[in-house]
């Protein structure tokens, strides 16, 4: 018979009061970074879960955006006035990426919000890092924005066959910042997330909430307009918004054709790393009350 | 949770779990509704919200060895499902310290969490995955948990909404024993399936004791905790009351509960 000796990987755990609000912080992020496997494939399976008994269910992900696109274009060239054909597009464009952009922030955080009182049962019956359950909300929506890039390609290759003289530009270097710009969306999105999820821990109509505070953002965010429209002071307006300069780095990068200006990877970096401490502080300090209060 | 100093790894070699002056209180909110909209409401007013503190375990010391099965009975209310959460790492303790020796697997809410559209093989990864297993881990036990959970033909790759509840609990038992835990905590978990399974399970469970595993089990059933365990403990109101042999431990129980040996009081519910 084996002695327990063999039989066990001795891993001693102690549970002892926090003397401070936050868990010891090494081994929280270390178990989270071992335990990532199970974020992705949380993500992978809700995704399948979902999608099972619809085959055009992923198609709608990418259309919901695309035709929401369509009737904010034609209601911004209504309220503009005639556009030219090439200025045309290139509003179209915007509203396209900016859109599918904000949608990916607006996922993390509205599937996020809803992931720990959606994981009231894996919460009671298992111990692991809470935080994995919105960051499997994040690759979730990550996975939902990707085939819209090529939706968005698609379109404007499209758009420069028909009007060749439109002003969105083609192949360069600039595009090498989209990736970062992603990043950066995914990090605030999460940041994001965790508050809002550990919100609807204690105040349940939290996501009700947030559906009205998202309609808001969109309209105040530089998704139906462009941010070169702010001048001076105005320019604020941007950097207070988490996603303001995520969405002005886009814009420059995806429609102006430029790399995105010091300010706006500055504001991007620095959203991203606020609403990661913010969010994870809030979130880690009351994650011990969770499976009490679900 | 976090990893022990050196000084913590003191614990006795023997022992898989040692719980030192354990008590655990939670504030719960006693207003029905925990909305956004009642506490604007509420702060308006100027009216506080009204809490209540739940002292669930109080100043508990305990010791449980490898390889020993420990029943815990109690009444509802007693604070053992507290308890199992929190030698889990699930709660954590207000005072006193837990320590544990080896790798922990739970069934402690019925369903641990399945998701319904997913069928139960992906069920049963995403549990794997849950406890802390590897995919690589995982995949290599899938089909054993497949099969000691014995569905009827074809049922594992069907979606589980479609399952019994007996079906579903038995895929539930056999992600928790199958993940060579070395400590099993089982609160409830015993009444899933018909007599041929629970032989198996008990079957099951004797294998993990004989592999120096421990198991600690909260049942209403008596009978199963006389059957298995080596050990028992009686909670009351947060309090462990008594601690020895089982029959001991379940006839004082019974007393204090005072209904006799009724055979609803040993049969799994």
């Amino acid at each position: 018979m084996p002695t327990p000796r063999e039989n066990f990987a001795p891993r001693i755990q102690v549970f002892a009061p926090h003397k401070a609000s936050l868990p010891p912080l090494g081994p929280y992020l270390r178990e989270f970074w071992r335990r990532r496997a199970f974020a992705i494939e949380l993500s992978r399976f809700a995704d399948k879960a979902e999608y099972l008994d619809s085959k055009l269910g992923k198609v709608w992900l990418v259309m919901n955006p695309l035709l929401l696109a369509m009737v904010y274009f034609l209601l911004v060239t209504v309220i503009r006035g005639s556009a030219s054909k090439t200025s045309g597009l290139s509003t179209l464009a915007h509203i396209l990426i900016e859109l599918f952009t904000f949608y990916f922030a607006s996922n993390c955080i509205n599937g996020g919000a809803l992931s720990i009182t959606a994981g009231g049962r894996l919460i009671l019956n298992q111990a692991f890092p809470r935080a994995l359950l919105p960051l499997s909300s994040t690759i979730s929506a990550f996975w939902q924005f990707l085939p819209t890039i090529p939706v968005y390609i698609f379109v404007v290759i499209i758009g420069k066959v028909f009007f060749p003289h439109t002003e969105i530009p083609g192949l360069g270097f600039n595009y090498l910042w989209a990736p970062f710009i992603i990043l950066c969306v995914g990090m605030t999105g999460f940041g994001l997330a965790l508050i809002f999820a550990t919100m609807n821990v204690y105040f349940r109509d939290t996501n009700k909430l947030l559906s009205y505070m998202t309609r808001i953002w969109l309209y105040s965010s530089p998704v139906l307009w462009r941010p070169e429209i702010l001048h001076g002071w105005q320019k604020i307006f941007l950097y207070v918004n988490p996603l303001g300069p995520t969405l002005s780095a886009t814009s420059s990068v995806w429609i102006s054709g430029k790399s995105p200006t010091l300010y706006e990877l500055l504001g991007c970096l620095f959203w991203a790393i606020f609403a990661i401490l913010i969010g994870g502080y809030f979130f880690v300090s009351r994650e011990r009350d969770f499976a009490v209060r679900i | 949770m976090r990893s022990a100093s050196k000084a913590e790894l003191e614990m006795p070699e023997e022992l898989a779990i040692r719980i030192e002056d354990l008590s655990i209180k939670y504030k719960i909110n006693v207003d029905t509704k925990r909305t956004l909209k009642n506490a604007v409401m509420r702060a308006s007013k100027g009216e506080k919200v009204r809490m209540r503190v739940v002292e669930a375990v109080k100043h508990l010391t305990l010791d449980v060895p490898h390889g020993s099965v420990l029943g815990i009975v109690g009444a509802n209310g007693a604070g053992k499902s507290t308890l199992m959460r929190a030698i889990a790492g699930i709660l954590p303790p207000t005072e006193g310290r837990i320590t544990v020796n080896g790798k922990i697997s739970t069934l402690l809410a019925l369903g641990v969490g399945f998701n319904p559209a997913l069928s139960g093989r992906d069920n049963i990864i995403l549990g794997g995955l849950a406890s802390g297993m590897t995919r690589n881990e995982i995949e290599e036990k899938t089909e054993e948990i497949a099969d000691f959970a014995a569905l009827p033909d074809g049922f594992i790759d069907m979606p589980v909404r479609t399952y019994s509840s007996g079906m579903y609990g038995r895929v539930a038992f056999s992600v928790a024993v199958n993940m060579t835990p070395d400590i099993l905590l089982l609160d409830e978990a015993l009444s899933a399936g018909d007599a041929s399974f629970k032989e198996k399970s008990f079957n099951r469970m004797r294998e993990l004791c004989a592999e120096a595993r421990t198991i600690v089990i909260v049942s209403h059933a008596l009978q199963t905790v006389n059957d298995l365990c080596d050990t028992a403990i009686w909670m009351n109101k947060g309090t462990m009351l008594a601690k020895g042999k089982p029959e001991a431990i379940v006839d004082q129980y019974l007393k204090f509960l005072d209904v006799g040996a009724l055979p609803s009081a040993f049969e799994d519910m």
